[in-house]
């Protein structure tokens, strides 16, 4: 059947195009970040609805999102809003389907750098308990929760996309990939990817024996 | 496709008219040992040859898979390993729910950074050759600190032994390699069970559908390349052999309502009912449902068979519970807790009936008039279910982008439409199925009521504890269905086409669930 033959081979060049367009966009890289890791104190905690606010935020040009170091066992919606004075300079929300101990959410990204802004979380709660990771300092410069000073300054990083495309960086993370194996190599990579084209000529080739 | 039906059809009447009258024990011996694999030629031959490329590529994806997952990445792997360990080591069965694991998986554990990653999507796995080094002394240490079995196995503790047994096996003959090796090993047997996965829901859209013989192919495939099935099953996990054992349930029940209850499936209606509960716990969601379709069956056989067809029931029955009854026996005797480490699961229920009721009504579905509301701002059948489906791997910690579960909707809402269109098409052929759809429903809502209810333990410290669509996977034959139905919804002329799509679908949805892992750790 000739449609089975034009469904596959269309729909197999729809998936190539969308491979080429994704790999050649770049990964998220950190921008900025007042993180060092293996530092991180809590410094709050709630098992209600929270607004926490940050000043003196610095928000790098051309950052697409903003991760906070938040603790959940299931995370709720968050919201995050930087603004500076009453102006709202980026804005972005992530669903509830989160876990761990960070939540990255997308935001509009600002072509400029813009430097004394302030950084809002805002989440709804229900009987879960958030974890507030930051740094201790002192009550000026500490977030905020209303005119509550919290413990420390929450730890927030700045992400952007960084110069290279996924495909530029294959060999490296091919070569990542083949790290912490038994028998580590590129190789590893090379069976993943001989595997899965294996997978997919076998079911191309089905398709057309058993529907065209 | 008309002669293959009818072909169909003269095959199940001359089964039943030629079937020598063997004696009850001597068939049930051979439905067994077709079970085990130990009878296999003539039933294999059967097989079409599309069903067993389905497994084949379902095999080889989930092999992929497990390249892909880092070593201890994939959902309670650490527990799951250790259990084998223990089993294959010592020949007993894990004593205790702790995380202390043995020293020496705590070792590789520490060396693949298996706890700094875990549920921190912003660290990688190891990326530097000084880590590799690090990981190579931290296996050369394991092996000093190597010590006989694992008692404490966590969570895996309290499961059945039947697949932890099987993946002794590669444990064993990877004797002398390390840690990773075994690993890796035990992943690609466990690989296996993905393939059994789709070959039996290929078998299963084969007997529901028998009319529409490319759409088992269009379930098969979809099937073989969906990307949960082949991260639990390119993990060490009991889950990949649940949904094997779930899928072949499902075959042999639409089997048995095609072509009528014999001796021989109610036996290995029997059978799989038993390896299931000592496959993975949550068989038991699915073990009414069966029971049901045991008893609708034997009804329907006794029309016209009399009330011996009865003794089917009687025959299922005992071979499904005699492990559980075994293993109650023992622990009576034996004075131990009469379900063993089960029990104390058992104590930890609270609140009241309507409350759990309307927890699992909401779980699944949006809140109703007069409900507490228990997931307040969540709309649990997008956000948990469907969100959940489109992708969520690793630790639950490696989701895609928002905007691709939006994306999503569209395919999704396609495949509903067309599905349905199918169903108004051939309503009349549904009424005549009343009995057999009943059956497939009680499976599915058995499992979705137990997972509702181990969620509701731990209500509300965690709003969804066991929200988790691999926890759905023994279903897949009905979405391997839907799908055959939605292909077959698009008509006779475009159907096939609209099939391929479907498939061309789900290899993305594969591919790119593999790149976003890809992402996440290695990135």
């Amino acid at each position: 059947m000739r449609s089975v033959k034009v469904a596959l081979v269309a729909g197999l060049a729809s998936l190539a195009a969308a491979l080429v367009l994704t790999l050649s966009a770049s990964p998220m890289r950190v921008a900025s970040t007042n993180r060092v890791p293996g530092t991180e104190t809590p410094i709050a905690s709630t098992r209600a609805g929270a607004t926490y606010c940050q000043a003196h935020e610095v928000l790098p040009g051309g950052s697409s999102a903003i991760r906070v170091w938040l603790d959940a066992a299931a995370g709720p919606r968050v919201e995050v809003t930087v603004s500076s004075g009453s102006r709202v300079l980026a804005s972005g929300a992530r669903g509830s389907d989160w876990i761990g101990s960070s939540v990255t959410i997308p935001v509009k990204p600002l072509a400029r750098t813009v430097v004394g802004t302030t950084v809002c979380v805002s989440f709804h709660l229900h009987d879960e308990t958030i974890i507030v990771q930051g740094k201790a300092a002192p009550a000026a410069v500490a977030a905020h929760e209303g005119h509550r000073a919290l413990a420390g300054r929450m730890l927030i990083e700045y992400l952007r996309p960084g110069a290279r495309s996924w495909l530029s960086q294959a060999t490296e993370v091919a070569r990542r990939l083949g790290l912490g194996r038994a028998a580590a190599g590129t190789w590893v990579a090379l069976v993943a990817f001989a595997l899965l084209v294996a997978a997919v000529v076998l079911a191309s080739r089905l398709l057309l024996r058993e529907l065209a | 496709m008309r002669l293959h039906a009818s072909t169909m059809r003269a095959q199940a009447i001359g089964h039943a008219q030629t079937k020598p009258r063997d004696r009850p024990a001597t068939r049930m011996g051979l439905a067994i040992a077709g079970m085990f694999g130990l009878l296999p030629r003539a039933m294999l031959r059967r097989v079409p040859a599309a069903a067993w490329i389905c497994a084949l590529v379902a095999c080889l994806n989930a092999a992929c898979w497990s390249i892909t997952t880092p070593p201890f990445q994939a959902p309670d792997e650490p527990d799951h390993f250790a259990y084998v360990k223990q089993l294959a080591e010592t020949g007993e069965l894990p004593s205790s729910g702790s995380e202390q694991v043995s020293r020496e998986e705590l070792d590789v554990l520490r060396g693949v950074h298996a706890f700094g990653v875990r549920q921190q999507p912003q660290e990688h796995t190891i990326a530097s050759e000084s880590e590799q080094r690090e990981l190579l002394n931290a296996l050369a240490q394991a092996s000093v600190d190597a010590t006989r079995g694992s008692p404490a196995a966590g969570l895996a503790a309290s499961e059945p032994p039947v697949y932890y047994a099987l993946e002794a096996v590669p444990y064993i003959l990877a004797r002398g390699a390390n840690e990773l090796a075994r690993l890796q090993l035990m992943r690609l047997a466990s690989a296996l069970f993905a393939g059994l996965t789709a070959l039996f829901v290929f078998l299963f859209v084969r007997e529901t559908l028998p009319a529409s013989r490319w759409a088992w192919t269009v379930a098969g495939l979809s099937v073989a390349f969906a990307p949960l099935l082949g991260l639990m099953s390119g993990s060490v996990n009991p889950d990949s052999m649940l949904f094997a054992v779930s899928a072949a349930s499902f075959y042999v029940l639409a089997r048995a309502f095609r072509r009528g209850l014999t001796t021989r499936t109610a036996a290995a209606l029997g059978a799989l009912t038993a390896i299931g509960l000592l496959s993975k716990l949550n068989f038991v969601g699915l073990a009414p449902g069966l029971l049901l379709g045991l008893v609708v069956l034997s009804v329907r056989a006794a029309r016209g068979a009399g009330r011996s067809a009865y003794r089917l029931i009687a025959l299922g029955g005992c071979v499904a519970l005699s492990p559980a009854a075994l293993y109650i026996a023992s622990n009576a005797l034996s004075g131990k807790p009469t379900l063993g480490i089960v029990s104390s699961a058992l104590h930890l229920t609270h609140g009241s009936l309507f409350s759990q009721a309307s927890y699992i009504w909401q779980l699944y579905l949006p809140r109703l008039p007069g409900m507490v509301d228990d997931f307040p701002g969540l709309f649990t059948t997008r956000q948990l279910w469907f969100n959940g489906y489109v992708g969520l791997y690793g630790w639950l910690d490696t989701p895609f982008p928002a905007w691709v579960d939006n994306l999503a909707l569209i395919p999704a809402a396609a495949i509903a439409l067309l599905c349905g269109r199918s169903l108004v098409q051939r309503r009349s052929a549904l009424r005549a199925r009343a009995a057999e759809l009943v059956v497939y429903a009680a499976m599915a809502l058995g499992l979705m009521l137990l997972i509702g209810a181990d969620s509701f333990h731990a209500f509300p410290e965690t709003d969804a504890e066991y929200a988790q669509v691999r926890y759905l996977l023994p279903l897949l034959p009905l979405l391997g269905a839907i799908f055959a139905l939605a292909a077959r919804g698009a008509g006779r002329r475009w159907g096939p086409a609209a099939g391929t799509l479907i498939v061309i679908l789900f290899v993305a949805h594969d591919i790119f669930s593999q790149l976003q892992v890809l992402a996440r750790y290695y990135g």
